[in-house]
């Protein structure tokens, strides 16, 4: 099974920086030829771009939720997606809306995807480490991720 | 008096709240556009190597690194007082026309069409590019998603990353292309015009055949008659790498043209006590408030804004229908904000020509692709269009090339005021006593301001690091009736 694991974010940009930083440290510890390792800070129709072709796909990003706390990890499957406003860069159109034009046109769209999203708390200041309690996060969505990967 | 909100703003970057205050009787008192938002770019590049800011401003934003990518490479040039080889600079022009291509296909199909395509009174699951390939045909969609594909490839290959060049150097380019890629390119380019002729033409049949978009195009609801930003070539025809910057007024006539280092001489930035977003305006004419006209230092910087203050296109086809919009709008410069979306399609067109130009040049695969230079840093000014405006950098630095300080004026950031007024005017004449504010009312007030595209992310990067957050309503008497507020 052809999979992904794709970090997404803004590496400058505080806790937008977290997918990366996950994406990165699983890197290091995967050796399977069956999984590629990658990191983007494309969103939307570009996402498209970098899925089409694998069969599994597994997301990590932050979020901001009302009522998160800082650090708290979600796993989601697209369906828990498609009231989400803010996914990693809003401006473009959201995953979910991407994955379905992928569909409609008949690319070849992977047939799981899973996301890890990560609670954060600061996504708008320019920072190339994390917050505190975004920084433990990482290690325990590494480990998440490659669970998942074993599964 | 009663309140509305739009909120969240739909397919636009970063935060952005729209406010609009009703008077008893049910018209709009007064509309304010918000940016809570604050990123602290300038301070968070102090004391870093002006050579890496090519690396460091394109992730300021996920939609438009190459424009920040290159505005920063221009600034080093200036900086370290060096030119770039004749090769270098048809490049930096073709990656850049490259990625002009991409970023305003995904800007017409994704963002503009679907108001027009669907209709702004389509519900909202359907007003996005499903519903617009639904009704354009699959194999149209398809051949966005390809177009967009093969230049984001010429991109990576010319730039040597994907998403975010690493490419830009004092002086030059870091990689030069072989003939292999270049018959790539001018093969993708060859593409990506038809490309534009076939977008043209959806437009006019959308669109321009619709009497009921046509009238809305036109009318005053959708007009505002601002100053013109962009840049031309030495013929005064647009280009988006390189050249001065011009100005022409709503009447036609042309204001200034500068080079990027007199910038300061033609444009002072504007504080309200009421968003951190500071209003860049034109010194000359001078700040006379959020008003229209020749008068009123107020300018636009859109693909509307640079087709008006240029000459024409420098390439034949997009130089057609550069003609052929002037000849269905009445002439120059054209104030009808809607058109902005034509504008865009005419440069899309323009790009694509661009490209196959500058893949045919025989220089285009020579390996002179660096001068290294030699002069002391000091000061440097960088000018591009982003595909969202006209995009400044400026640099100043030690001996050793360290930034000291560092101002940015992004595409964005020239239009806020106009984006302001537009906003406030479509609110005035379109909420009126007595008509029921439906879904569709509230879309059309937001399509007075997806013309400019606007990308808040880019727009407020200025300290301090908290986020700080008030709403505020009040009564028909001015009363305070609620005060929410966060981080205050």
């Amino acid at each position: 099974m052809k999979t992904l694991v794709l970090g997404l974010g803004n590496p400058i940009l505080c806790d937008d920086s977290v997918g990366i930083r996950a994406a990165q440290e699983i890197g290091k510890k995967v050796n399977d030829p069956q999984v590629t390792v990658a990191e983007t800070s494309a969103a939307g129709l570009s996402l498209l771009d970098s899925i089409v072709g694998y069969d599994r796909v597994i997301i990590i990003d932050a979020i901001q939720t009302e009522k998160g706390q800082a650090g708290q990890i979600y796993r989601m499957g697209t369906e828990d997606f498609s009231l989400t406003k803010h996914f990693s860069s809003p401006h473009q159109i959201n995953l979910v809306t991407a994955l379905e034009l992928g569909k409609m046109l008949n690319l070849a769209m992977p047939q799981k995807i899973t996301i890890f999203a990560v609670e954060a708390e600061d996504v708008t200041s320019f920072s190339e480490k994390c917050t505190p309690k975004v920084e433990q996060a990482i290690p325990e969505v590494v480990k998440m991720v490659l669970e998942e990967l074993d599964a | 008096m009663k309140k509305i909100t739009i909120d969240p703003i739909t397919r636009l970057e970063g935060h952005g709240k729209i406010t609009i205050f009703l008077n008893e009787d049910g018209s709009v008192a007064n509309t304010y556009l918000q940016i809570p938002e604050l990123r602290g770019f300038e301070k968070f590049s102090e004391g870093r190597p002006a050579e890496d800011m090519p690396q460091i401003t394109q992730r300021i934003c996920g939609v438009c690194p190459e424009a920040h990518h290159m505005a920063a490479t221009k600034a080093l040039d200036d900086l370290f007082h060096v030119e770039p080889t004749s090769t270098a600079r048809k490049l930096r022009e073709l990656l850049y026309s490259a990625f002009y291509v991409t970023d305003h296909t995904t800007h017409f199909y994704i963002l503009g069409a679907p108001d027009f395509v669907m209709g702004p009174d389509a519900h909202p699951a359907e007003r996005n590019i499903l519903g617009v390939i639904g009704k354009v045909g699959l194999e149209l969609g398809g051949a966005v998603i390809n177009t967009r594909k093969q230049n984001h490839w010429i991109i990576q290959t010319v730039g040597g990353r994907p998403i975010h060049p690493c490419f830009g150097l004092p002086g030059g380019v870091s990689r030069a292309i072989n003939e292999e890629e270049r018959a790539k390119i001018e093969e993708i380019a060859r593409g990506s015009v038809e490309f534009g002729k076939v977008s043209l033409k959806v437009f006019d049949d959308v669109v321009l055949k619709n009497k009921t978009y046509l009238d809305m195009i036109l009318s005053d609801a959708f007009t505002q008659k601002s100053y013109n930003m962009g840049l031309v070539d030495k013929n005064n025809k647009v280009n988006f790498y390189d050249g001065k910057v011009r100005v022409v007024g709503p009447d036609g006539k042309e204001l200034c043209k500068y080079a990027p280092r007199e910038y300061l001489e033609h444009i002072a930035e504007r504080v309200e006590p009421w968003t951190y977003l500071k209003f860049p305006y034109l010194k000359k004419v001078g700040w006379k408030g959020f008003v229209d006209g020749k008068d009123s230092g107020v300018y636009r910087a859109t693909p509307l804004s640079r087709l008006n203050a240029a000459d024409g296109m420098a390439t034949p086809l997009a130089q057609e229908e550069y003609e052929k919009m002037y000849s269905t709008l009445g002439g120059k410069p054209a104030n009808f904000t809607l058109a902005t979306h034509w504008a865009r399609l005419v440069e899309l067109l323009y790009a694509a020509e661009r490209l196959l130009e500058l893949s045919k040049d025989p220089e285009i695969t020579s390996p002179n692709i660096r001068n290294i230079p030699t002069a002391k840093p000091d000061e440097g000014i960088g000018i591009v269009e982003a595909p969202r405006g006209t995009l400044t950098h400026h640099y100043i630095t030690d001996e050793k090339g360290v930034i000291k300080k560092c101002n940015l004026i992004v595409g964005t950031t020239n239009n806020y005021a106009a984006l302001f007024m537009s906003i406030k005017k479509a609110a005035a004449d379109l909420i009126k006593p007595g008509v029921k504010i439906t879904e569709g009312l509230l879309n059309r007030i937001e399509m007075a301001w997806r013309p400019y595209d606007p990308c808040m992310s880019c727009a407020t990067h200025a300290l301090p690091g908290q986020l700080p957050l008030e709403v505020t309503i009040y009564d028909a008497q001015g009363n305070e009736v609620k005060k929410l507020s966060q981080g205050i």
